[in-house]
């Protein structure tokens, strides 16, 4: 972290040109890449066949457990959304507001991490050049084919040994670093970085760190956006390691939600549904504020106008 | 510890750091520790930066796929530890048996119901996605959605939509006179069912990792292909899919990976279960492994099959990359 | 509670995960003992009804705080959770609860990880305990390892509204008095399903093949040599046979056992019994909800009894306070324990001396017509012998449904169905 005296540039400023302008060039050209009112029909039924469930998920929060199985179901919302609410956070069994500090400080820590170290091993397998690179590359692909299942006994005998059992550290560090995340910022590098680029830093006398901070990361962005938001959500939303690892008394909000169901030998799935609309709110503004920004590199400020 | 100085770079605290002198002799030593640097600085910077991922690896992921080998090749229970080195009978008894074949058969199926349009419709959204169009932070998070939403509420959803008494699916399909359908009953049926699931959860995500690499293909190329006169089709066919190479390539293995090891969509639609189905018909070779070794409590023998499972991963992973690295490249 | 060996680890953890540590250290905390403060950890599944229990002996014994995890669902989290922490030697509770099913899986073939109670003056209190309770709760040395919790006597829930509809008797004394005999039991399925009110008169054929299984005797499907003997134990064919005649005739619904069309099921009449052991109340009442109120009854069960479901608390070996914990094990289980418990979550007690509590024998249930509940379940719980289950028990009982359910939805013939169930079973048993 030494390079802060130069902040990185906003923007991936590529030698010669820049994409801005050329993008700037496309927007006034041609409607060529304009879409179509079957376009907009085709987007509308996605997002409708994808928003089902969550919608549902609230029409079952905003009522009572029953409307989980009624028949014919229920697809408008209820009343006893606020009510639910009150349920959850008065509920004491699930640790439900402990559970989301929990998740969130793993999820942040986790999408900075897989994201720092994922671009830096991605970029150093991509475009340097050094002995053993491709065993490396291939390498880390094979580490995504391992079954991870009967991984969990001696990983949790591993946490047993650090004494990091019941602890929030035992979710966060075994997965600081991710061959998903490698292997896809080695290939949005190759196709995103062209060599030239680089070549051309180096002539300037850059380092390797500085041509990673200053000219790799800004281009890097918009796969680092999705890694980090990927991850955040993969993390969010993982539940069979915390459940093997972690107590109901130090949980996950996912941990927590599952604790919701709890009625003698029944689920309750109005409280666990207002739990699980709850947890979902958090992605759903990262999303928007992420989702932003990622938009801006695409779109090239070309809808302003 | 790689503190490289560099022109223009401001002066840092380095091993025996020097600061800044104007005489020529001082200057000519700079510049050869410097051409001293940068050779360090290129031999061993790509190490520095890919050693966190194999040390962390090394210690959290090599080391239980290490155990699993030892365990592997042992008579191994939950219940009564170990029993005992049995060398390869593990996989020897995995080579006769009838429900890992039927396990693997059944992998394969729902891979290629699952995959195939699973990417070609993340291709296909990515595109329109990367057009001009209104409200389209809306639509791209529409897209994602299914990935965010709770497995719980997933579960329910999808037994809500394919239950054979109350499923709205075969309340659908009885307008049209048809019997009610045992989704989860038939071998094709319950393939169907869990591939659909793992279309809609999983499509958008690929979508979102085409749409990222789609912004650096430049408009240049599109702009000049128009002006040649090249329909959208072709440009998508010529421009579009040989520049995002790099990204199929990934795509089509992460997903192949994934797929080769599902196990939580037929798990949801078992409901818990990891049977998959009355007499197996939708059991993965992932469930198998969790079946012999959490339920039946074979640890030794849930572990070779883990690792066959793995060498079959990765022996097809290396076939797909072959066929996917057969797309032509644009330049 | 583990704080033994893990101080030189932390050495090794800090080289190793260096970077992890700067950003999480704030996450440290523990549950050392110091100063003679002990925290005690409880592992509970679905619910216990322990909270007042919890309160009454931390006041009375103030340097010990109970934390209870609980884990909702048996057989998807808890069983797999347990044992993968008593296999990797960390992780469990002071005190475990140990379901029936598994009984023998944890007290016969890995009892090496649980405290003798005996050696903490579990002996003196035998008679807290229905007999039979107590011998399950023994290892195969004969040590006590598991003190009881409750029981899951057994009744037949039947849904009041649906028998009306068929013209059937509604009075639970009148419907009990029609099925004294499983053979009783399917005949009133015939004029039931002749009756077309829509609905059948089982949901699968399942819950009723446990039921008949577990008031067969001795043992199910093993012999007390831990042998797999389902394929010539009369009590499993005999069940097997009834399950199949019901099956046969068209009295099933086949909505696969807790499945989410099952829940359904229940919530709009579409099935009119149900096997009920003590446990089952609460979830009818919770499923079926408000609109259910006074539909349901509770009659008693064809054939004689039989137990389904119930627990014990055991000590681990992990524990660093087995002394403590298995102080806190027999306050839990006592006859006086057992009745708070009952009082709290209707779990029908395994002590008989709580069983003849005016508060378990007296008691009504308002949502079941204020069926008198106590007395219909104590009455036959005190006559139970011990069933010897087996170590493969929960493994081969559910290669056993998949086959029921098989030939049910009529993917196998019944012969068919049988041999699946008898080789899978082999192959769960690990032969």
């Amino acid at each position: 972290m030494t390079t802060t005296l130069n902040p990185p540039p906003t923007r991936p400023t590529p030698a010669g040109g820049g994409g801005r302008n050329r993008a700037r060039r496309a927007k006034g050209s041609s409607g060529m890449r304009e879409a179509t009112p079957l376009t907009y029909i085709g987007l509308t039924i996605t997002v409708l066949l994808s928003v089902f469930p969550l919608w549902w998920m609230f029409v079952v929060a905003s009522r009572d457990s029953a409307a989980a199985s009624a028949r014919p179901p229920q697809f408008l919302p209820g009343g006893n959304f606020p009510a639910n609410l009150e349920r959850l956070f008065a509920n004491t069994t699930a640790n439900f507001t402990l559970g989301l500090t929990n998740s969130a400080i793993s999820a942040t820590v986790l999408a900075v991490s897989v994201v720092l170290f994922s671009s830096m091993a991605g970029f150093a397998l991509a475009k340097l050049r050094f002995k053993g690179r491709n065993v490396a590359a291939v390498g880390v692909v094979v580490t995504m084919a391992v079954p991870v299942q009967m991984g969990i006994i001696p990983l949790l005998m591993l946490m047993g040994w650090f004494g990091w059992r019941g602890e929030i550290i035992s979710i966060i560090v075994p997965f600081m670093v991710s061959g998903f995340g490698v292997f896809m910022m080695r290939q949005y590098c190759i196709q995103a970085i062209p060599d030239e680029l680089l070549e051309a830093a180096r002539m300037d006398g850059c380092s390797t760190f500085r041509v990673y901070w200053s000219v790799v990361l800004p281009a890097l962005r918009p796969a680092m956006i999705v890694l980090g938001l990927l991850t955040f959500m993969t993390q969010w939303n993982e539940f069979t390691w915390a459940l093997a690892v972690l107590t109901p008394s130090n949980p996950t909000v996912q941990l927590a939600i599952n604790q919701l169901n709890q009625s003698a030998y029944s689920r309750d799935f109005a409280l666990m549904f207002t739990g699980s609309v709850v947890a979902t709110l958090p992605l759903l503004i990262l999303f928007f504020v992420l989702g932003r920004q990622l938009i801006g590199r695409i779109m090239e400020g070309a809808i302003k106008s | 510890m790689t503190l490289l100085r560099r022109g223009g770079a401001p002066p840092r605290d380095t091993e025996g750091a020097t600061p800044p002198d104007p005489s020529n002799d001082d200057r000519k030593r700079r510049e050869q520790r410097q051409i001293l640097l940068t050779r360090l600085d290129l031999r061993t910077s790509p190490y520095l930066f890919i050693a966190p991922f194999f040390l962390l690896f090394a210690v959290f992921g090599l080391f239980p796929l290490l155990y699993t080998v030892w365990v592997s090749l042992h008579d191994w229970t939950l219940l009564g530890g170990n029993q005992g080195f049995v060398g390869i009978d593990n996989y020897v008894r995995l080579a006769q048996d009838a429900k890992f074949w039927n396990a693997l058969y059944n992998t394969f199926g729902m891979f290629v119901l699952g995959v195939v349009p699973q990417l070609l419709l993340a291709m296909f959204l990515a595109d329109t996605l990367s057009r001009r169009i209104r409200a389209v932070n809306f639509f791209r998070m529409g897209l994602l959605l299914p990935y965010l939403t709770s497995v719980a509420a997933v579960a329910i959803v999808f037994s809500q939509l394919f239950g054979t008494e109350f499923g709205l699916v075969n309340y659908a399909l009885g307008f049209f006179g048809i019997d009610p359908v045992n989704w989860k009953g038939g071998t094709f049926s319950s393939w169907a069912v869990i591939a659909v699931m793992v279309d809609w959860r999983w499509t958008g995500y690929n979508a979102l990792i085409y749409l990222a690499a789609m912004t650096a293909i430049s408009k240049d190329l599109y702009e000049a292909a128009s002006i040649d006169g090249a329909s959208r089709m072709r440009q998508f066919w010529q421009i579009t899919v040989p520049m995002l190479r790099p990204t199929i390539i990934f795509t089509v293995i992460v997903s192949t990976i994934g797929q080769m090891q599902l196990f939580t969509e037929p798990v949801i639609f078992d409901g818990g279960s990891v049977a998959g189905g009355t007499q197996g018909q939708f059991q993965t070779v992932m469930m198998l492994i969790f079946e012999e070794g959490f339920r039946f409590n074979n640890y030794g023998y849930g572990s070779a099959i883990a690792w066959t499972l793995f060498v079959l991963i990765v022996l097809i992973g290396a076939l797909n990359a072959l066929l996917s690295s057969r797309i032509k490249g644009a330049q | 509670m583990r704080a033994s060996n893990r101080r030189h680890w932390k050495v090794a953890a800090a080289a190793v995960g260096a970077v992890a540590l700067l950003t999480a250290t704030a996450c440290g905390g523990g549950d050392t003992a110091e100063d003679g403060e002990i925290t005690l950890t409880i592992d509970t599944f679905g619910v216990f009804g322990y909270d007042a229990l919890f309160e009454q002996y931390m006041e009375e014994n103030p340097n010990i705080t109970i934390e209870e995890n609980n884990l909702s669902d048996l057989n998807a989290d808890y069983v797999p959770a347990l044992q993968q922490n008593i296999a990797a030697g960390d992780g469990a509770g002071d005190i475990v609860a140990i379901e029936e099913g598994i009984v023998q899986q944890f007290y016969l073939s890995q009892s090496d990880n649980f405290v003798d109670l005996g050696e903490y003056g579990a002996a003196d209190i035998e008679g807290n305990y229905l007999p039979w309770k107590w011998e399950l709760g023994k290892d195969a040395e004969g040590r006590v390892v598991g003190l009881g919790t409750d029981i899951g006597g057994m009744s037949m829930c039947y849904n009041k509204s649906l028998f009306e509809d068929a013209g059937l008797p509604t009075d639970r004394e009148e419907v009990g008095a029609r099925w004294e005999t499983w053979e009783d039991f399917i005949a009133l399925g015939e004029e039931f399903q002749k009756a077309e009110t829509g609905a059948s008169f089982v949901s699968t054929v399942t819950p009723y093949f446990n039921a008949m299984n577990a008031q067969g005797g001795t043992h199910t499907f093993f012999d007390t040599e831990n042998n797999l003997v389902a394929e010539s134990n009369p009590v499993i064919t005999d069940s097997w046979d009834l399950a199949e005649q019901m099956a046969d005739k068209g009295l099933s619904a086949n909505l696969p056992m807790w499945s989410d069309e099952w829940n359904a099921g229940i919530q709009n009449n579409v099935f009119a019994t149900l096997p009920c052991p003590a446990w089952m109340l609460g979830h009818i009442e919770s499923t079926a909800g408000e609109s259910g109120r006074d539909r349901w009854d509770v009659a008693s069960v064809p054939g004689n009894g039989g137990n389904w479901g119930g627990s014990w608390l055991s000590v681990t070996t992990q524990s660093e306070h087995p002394e403590e914990a298995a102080d806190l094990a027999m306050f839990l289980s006592s006859p006086e324990g057992q009745t708070s418990a009952w009082n709290e979550a209707n779990t029908l007690p395994s002590s008989p001396q709580a069983l003849e509590d005016p508060a378990v024998t007296e008691f009504t249930r308002d949502y079941f017509n204020q069926a008198p509940v106590g007395a219909i379940y104590s009455e036959t719980a005190q006559q139970l012998e011990p069933v010897y289950y087996g170590v493969h028990n929960a493994q081969v009982s559910e290669e056993f449904r998949k086959a029921l359910e098989a030939m049910e939805q009529g993917q196998a013939s019944p012969s068919e169905a049988w041999d699946q169930a008898i080789s899978n079973s082999e192959r769960a048993a690990g032969q």
